[in-house]
Order: structure tokens, then C-alpha cells, then sequence
């Protein structure tokens, strides 16, 4: 009630501004993706960074699955680390339809959102007793056997076993409707820019490659407004109550047991649709990208981003996507030796994130913006979250 | 073949000691970090992610020691030293500062130690696997047909009973023991009686990293296997579940627990034909899941009572 009366209340010059806003958010997705359609590397020193839209594409995977966790752990307090199962149940479940059945990608994902989101629900269940550390350590468990169960003698006409389950015969072919070509050529002929924006026609590698960042961004758009909308409902207000303080939650009414289930239900789905895309945007689902160092690395790209804000999932997902890949790929840095720049860097650079953040900007980069433009504009910082 | 002790019920019985043996050497491994934890978590409520992590870094110490010439038992002590010395450090600068009542900002520093310190100890020495130094007399103690019983299975179960009568005492005995049981009994109260909370959590986290230390290295001294960054990421899921089933704050409860594990790994899991051999840690984290569920206070925990 009182969220359709500040809706009403909003000045129509506020809600312009929020659309312009996000007009313009997207314009600049569709310019990047058509600008690193083809080559995608930045040059630091001699160290190459690679930005094309594979990247991207996992970092929108990574995005979803972070989402996620911030209904469980950011909105419903519920110490969840488990995820990495989930993305892999979706990943495994999308990739053996489409190499087994031949189904289309978004076709699957309506049998991989209603069996993950039973899955969490049932796994769930034991989070109705058990609580804050014990339900850490059991799905850190859940996590950690994810690879084993995949790789199990029985399942392996499902799954593939060691070797991974190959989805290639799927190809992502653009509709021909889509003006691909046609806004590739007008973005070359502009003044100054158009050399970003590559030459000639897109092939049709780009084409696929283009249309599937835009389904992506599409998709993880609508789990966006979905999760959005969940948080701002009735069941989602339920989950913050919990958060913020369950016995007082209950006592007002709260049904406990089912909001708990629902979230770990929502969160996984999340998960699964998330490793769908993974599986999609890769083209093999294999035991050891869902291990469980996955899970810790989703736990990173969530408080990273920020612990219950929405835009933390975005921040988080580049983060989890390009920090290890950009810590690999650079080979020498002056005053460092080769040594340090060789092992597991980026992992390295993750932890010390992950601990710099927790212990002196607790509410990750998102609030940590948030109160930085509030004290630009001299607003006090509204608790709400 | 050789002649067999005998079959009792249609069971191999060499082949069944043979595993029980097993049982108790992995067992007394996983009780010694889950001995680690216990510690903790008596002390601040706590599960360190990051206890595997840190016991390896140890034990990594302790091989460099050797390298450098330090006779093994030598440097196995001056490598738990060591590791006791870092994790006091660690718990002053990242733990001491947060609610122990709020749980999550505590899990996730020490998921990011769990990664710092991984990354550590892999840039430093490599991912290749490392053969460790023998601690314990090679060889068997006892040989009857098939059975063999290790020297090595001895004295890793000794060497873990002896830390756990340690411990005993030094809890039951000093004053320091004393001090950090009033602290895990009522943070507060203690407090108010005048007990130095932080530096006795600071000694509670020292010992449990000189503890895990020595069991990192039991553990990588068993002569099948070799030393190696990410060794202790399925041992962690196997002490955790040893350390809930005995009871998260229970010292024997701990090698209670390991033994269980280790009996479930090497024993139950070979002897029902449902489970694959490769689900052990999938068996754990079913053990896991049904003592959280049913008993989260474990076998021999206190009971948590809570008041609303």
C-alpha cells in the first residue's frame, strides 16, 4: 500500500529521468558489445586483456547466480555458500537436453528454473532447523561434492563424467530480422568512433556472438525485474523481516518455514538459469567449473559488489569474470617478480578484495557509491536497502 | 590365495581389518583438525573456513624447515610454532573487531583467508605434489595374513591422543585453560570478572593452528600420499563433519567424530553396494546433513539453549 502511494506520489520529471537513464544504459551496452564484437583486447603495457564478449557473456552467467545469493544471504539473512551446486544442476540440466534431445537453448530453461527451484526448496528444508554457521558448513559441503556426484559411473550418459558434456551441436544463430550488419555499418561511418567499431560486414561467428550477449542481457534483465519486484512484495518484505530479526519476524506473522523455503527456491533457480548461460556462452559443462571454489568465488563477486543491493550482482559478476582472467594474463609487471604474477594471482587478488571489503566497506562497491553521492549531494543515507 | 582370518556373515574378514585399520589412520587425521576447530568454536562460536588453509601453510613450513636442514621433528615444532604465531596475528587484526554474534562478516574473512592463504602457499610452492618427509618409523607393527598394521597408523592415532590429553590439560590445569573456558562458557560475564577476552581468544586460535599444523602434517607424512596446495580442501569437509558429529564444542568429541568419519569412508562406503566408492565425501556430507538436522549438538556437544 504504502509503495503504490510513493509510486503515485513520484514527479513525472523523476520518472523521466529514471527512463533516460536507463535509454542510455542501454544504448552503451549495445555500443560496447558492437565494439568488441571482434576484437576484444585491451593493451596495458605488454599485457593484453581480453574484453570480448565471451567475457561479458560469463560475467552475465556469474550476474545471475549472484542474484541469487543476494535473495538468500543479502535479502533473507540466510548463510548460504552453496551455490555452485546450483549453477552446475543448471549447467548439467540445460547441456543434456541440448546435446541429448536437441532442444533449443530458452527451451530448456523451462525445465532447469522449475527443477533447480525444487531442488533448493528440498535442500532447503534443513535450513528450517539449522541455522547461520551449521547451514554454512553444510552447503560449503553441498559445494564441495558437486564435482564428485557429476562425475559418478551411473550418471555418465547424463552428465559425460571427467570429460564434460558437450553442447556444440547447438548453434546460436541470429535472426534475420535483427539489423546486425546494418547498425555494424552505421556505427563504422561515424566520425572519429567508427574506427572502434571494427570493419566490413560482421560475420556470422559475430552475428551469433552478438545475438547471444543481447539474449543474455535480455534474460538477466527479466531476473532482474523479477527479483526486484519479488523484494519489494509481500513474501519479499517477509524475507527482510526474517533477516533483520527472526524471532520478531515470526512474531509478526511471518510464516518462517515457507519464506525460507521460497528464497532457497529462488535463489537456485537463479543459479540454474545462471549456469545455463554459463554452459550456453562456453559450449561444455565440465565437473571442475563447478567446484567448490566456484562457490567461494560467487561469495566474492557478492560481497564485492555489495551484500543486498541489486546493482552489487552486476559488479560482482564482472569482478568474478575478469579479475582471474585479467590476473592470468598479465605476464610482467616492473617491480613484481615473475613469480608472484604466475600462480593463482587472481584468486590471490579475490581473498585480499574479499577481506579489504568486509573490513572496511562492509556494504561492498554499491553502498559504498551510494554514500559517496549522497555526501556529494548532502542527502543522509536512507537505511533502507 | 592366501589363507584368510576367516569369514563371519559372508565378510572378508582380512580385508574388513584391513579397512578398519584404514579407518582409524584417516580417522585420527581428521580428528586432529577437527580438534583444531572445536577450539575455535568453543572459544568465539566460530567455524574457520580458512583451519585446512592455515594447517597446510604449516605444514609447507615445516617441509621447508626440513629442506633447510632442520632434523623433522624439529621443524615440525618450530613449523607449529609458526603457524600459532600467524593465526594469533590473524585473529588481532581481522577477527577481534567484529560481533561474534553476527555470523556472516566472520565466514566470509575467513572464506577470503581460505583464498589468500591458498594462493600463498601455491605461488610460494608450486601445485606440483611434493613427497613429504617420513615422521613416524616406516614399516609394519604387526603383519597376521593380509593384515597390516602400519607404524605409521600408530602413531597417528598416539600422536592424536596425546595432543587431545594436552589440551585436556592445559584447559583443565592452568589458568590460562581456565580463563578460556569462562570465556567460552559467557563471553560477557567474563568480561565483566576481568578476564582478558581478546588475548584469550588470541591464545584459543594459536592453539588451534599449532594443532592442525601437526595434523596437516601427519596427514601429508602418510607415505601414499604427497604434499600439495589443495590437499586440504576434502580433509576440511571431512574434519568439519568429524568436529559437528562429536559435538562442535567437544575436545573428544573431535576424535570421536574422526574416527566415525574414517569408519564411514573406509568401511560403511565399501560395504554398501548402492554407494559408489568415490561418494565418500558425498557420505560425509550425508553424515553432516543428518547430524545438523537431527542432533546439531553433536554426541557429546553441550546442548545450545537459547533464550527468546
Amino acid at each position: 500500500m504504502l509503495d503504490k502511494l510513493q509510486k503515485s506520489t513520484t514527479p513525472t520529471s523523476e520518472r523521466n529521468y529514471q527512463l533516460a537513464k536507463w535509454v542510455c544504459f542501454t544504448i552503451f551496452l549495445l555500443l560496447i558489445a558492437f565494439a568488441y564484437v571482434d576484437v576484444g583486447t585491451i593493451s596495458i603495457g605488454s599485457n593484453n586483456y581480453n574484453l570480448s564478449l565471451i567475457r561479458l557473456n560469463k560475467a552475465i552467467a556469474y550476474t545471475i547466480a549472484i542474484l541469487g545469493l543476494q535473495v538468500v544471504i543479502g535479502y533473507t539473512g540466510q548463510i548460504a555458500l552453496g551455490q555452485s551446486f546450483f549453477f552446475g544442476t543448471g549447467a548439467y540440466v540445460s547441456a543434456w537436453l541440448i546435446a541429448d534431445h536437441s532442444w533449443p537453448f530458452l527451451l530448456t530453461l523451462l525445465i532447469v528454473i522449475p527443477s533447480c527451484f525444487l531442488i533448493g526448496m528440498i535442500l532447503g528444508l534443513p535450513a528450517l532447523r539449522i541455522r547461520g554457521l551449521y547451514l554454512a558448513l553444510l552447503t560449503f559441503g553441498l559445494a564441495a561434492v558437486f564435482p564428485s556426484i557429476v562425475k559418478l559411473d551411473k550418471l555418465y550418459g547424463y552428465t559425460g563424467g571427467a570429460g564434460g558434456k558437450l553442447t556444440s551441436n547447438y548453434k546460436f544463430l541470429a535472426p534475420s530480422w535483427l539489423p546486425f550488419d546494418e547498425v555494424a555499418q552505421a556505427l563504422q561511418k561515424l566520425p572519429f568512433l567508427g574506427d572502434f567499431f571494427g570493419d566490413g560486414p560482421l560475420s556470422t561467428r559475430e552475428e551469433s556472438r552478438l545475438w547471444k550477449f543481447i539474449l543474455f542481457s535480455i534474460l538477466a534483465a527479466l531476473c532482474f525485474w523479477l527479483v526486484h519486484n519479488l523484494i519489494h512484495s509481500r513474501p519479499g518484505r517477509a524475507m527482510r523481516a526474517i533477516r533483520d530479526n527472526e524471532t520478531s519476524a515470526a512474531v509478526s506473522g511471518v510464516n518462517l518455514a515457507l519464506t525460507k523455503t521460497l528464497s532457497f527456491g529462488v535463489a537456485s533457480a537463479l543459479g540454474g538459469v545462471g549456469g545455463a548461460i554459463y554452459v550456453a556462452e562456453i559450449g561444455i559443462a565440465s565437473p571442475d567449473d563447478f567446484s567448490s571454489l566456484v562457490a567461494i568465488y560467487l561469495i566474492v563477486g557478492l560481497v564485492v559488489g555489495g551484500v543486498g543491493t541489486l546493482p552489487g550482482a552486476v559488479i560482482g559478476g564482472l569482478i568474478y569474470a575478469l579479475v582471474p582472467d585479467w590476473a592470468s594474463s598479465t605476464q610482467s609487471i616492473s617491480f613484481v617478480p615473475e613469480r608472484w604474477l604466475q600462480g593463482p594471482t587472481g584468486s590471490l587478488i579475490l581473498g585480499v578484495l574479499l577481506i579489504v571489503l568486509t573490513l572496511f566497506l562492509p556494504g561492498g562497491i554499491v553502498m559504498g557509491w551510494r554514500k559517496f553521492k549522497n555526501k556529494l549531494l548532502g542527502k543522509e543515507l536512507s537505511t533502507a536497502r | 590365495m592366501t589363507p584368510s582370518v576367516g569369514h563371519i556373515w559372508g565378510l572378508d574378514m582380512d580385508l574388513f581389518l584391513q579397512r578398519v585399520f584404514d579407518a582409524i589412520t584417516n580417522g585420527s587425521t581428521y580428528a586432529l583438525i577437527a580438534v583444531a576447530m572445536v577450539l575455535i568454536f568453543k572459544a568465539t562460536t566460530l567455524i574457520n573456513f580458512a583451519q585446512g588453509e592455515q594447517a597446510i601453510l604449516g605444514a609447507f613450513a615445516v617441509l621447508q624447515l626440513w629442506y633447510w636442514g632442520i632434523p623433522m621433528w624439529g621443524a615440525v615444532i618450530l613449523g607449529m610454532l609458526f603457524s600459532a604465531a600467524l593465526a594469533a596475528g590473524l585473529e588481532r587484526v581481522f577477527i577481534r573487531k567484529f560481533d561474534p554474534a553476527d555470523h556472516l562478516p566472520l565466514v566470509i574473512i575467513t572464506l577470503g583467508l581460505f583464498l589468500v592463504i591458498n594462493a600463498i602457499a601455491a605461488i610460494v610452492w608450486r601445485f606440483d605434489p611434493q613427497s613429504f618427509p617420513e615422521l613416524f618409523p616406516s614399516g609394519n607393527a604387526f603383519t597376521y595374513n593380509n593384515v597390516r598394521l602400519s607404524w605409521y597408523s600408530i602413531f597417528a592415532f598416539g600422536s592424536c591422543v596425546l595432543v587431545l590429553v594436552i589440551f585436556q590439560t592445559l584447559l583443565t590445569r592452568t589458568k590460562t585453560g581456565l580463563a578460556f573456558r569462562a570465556v567460552s562458557s559467557n563471553l560477557e560475564s567474563s568480561r565483566l570478572s576481568g578476564i582478558k577476552v581478546g588475548p584469550t581468544l588470541q591464545f584459543g586460535w594459536a592453539l588451534a593452528a599449532a594443532a592442525g599444523t601437526l595434523g596437516a602434517s601427519i596427514y601429508a607424512a602418510n607415505p601414499v600420499l604427497q604434499i600439495e596446495p589443495s590437499m586440504m580442501l576434502r580433509a576440511l569437509i571431512f574434519s568439519v563433519t568429524a568436529a559437528a558429529l562429536g559435538g562442535l564444542d567437544s575436545l573428544w568429541g573431535a576424535l570421536i567424530g574422526g574416527l566415525t568419519i574414517g569408519f564411514v569412508q573406509s568401511v560403511v562406503v565399501q560395504y554398501i553396494p548402492f554407494i559408489p566408492n568415490e561418494m565418500s565425501l558425498s557420505a560425509a556430507v550425508v553424515v553432516l546433513l543428518i547430524v545438523l538436522t537431527l542432533r546439531p549438538s553433536g554426541v557429546l556437544g553441550t546442548k545450545a539453549v537459547e533464550r527468546v
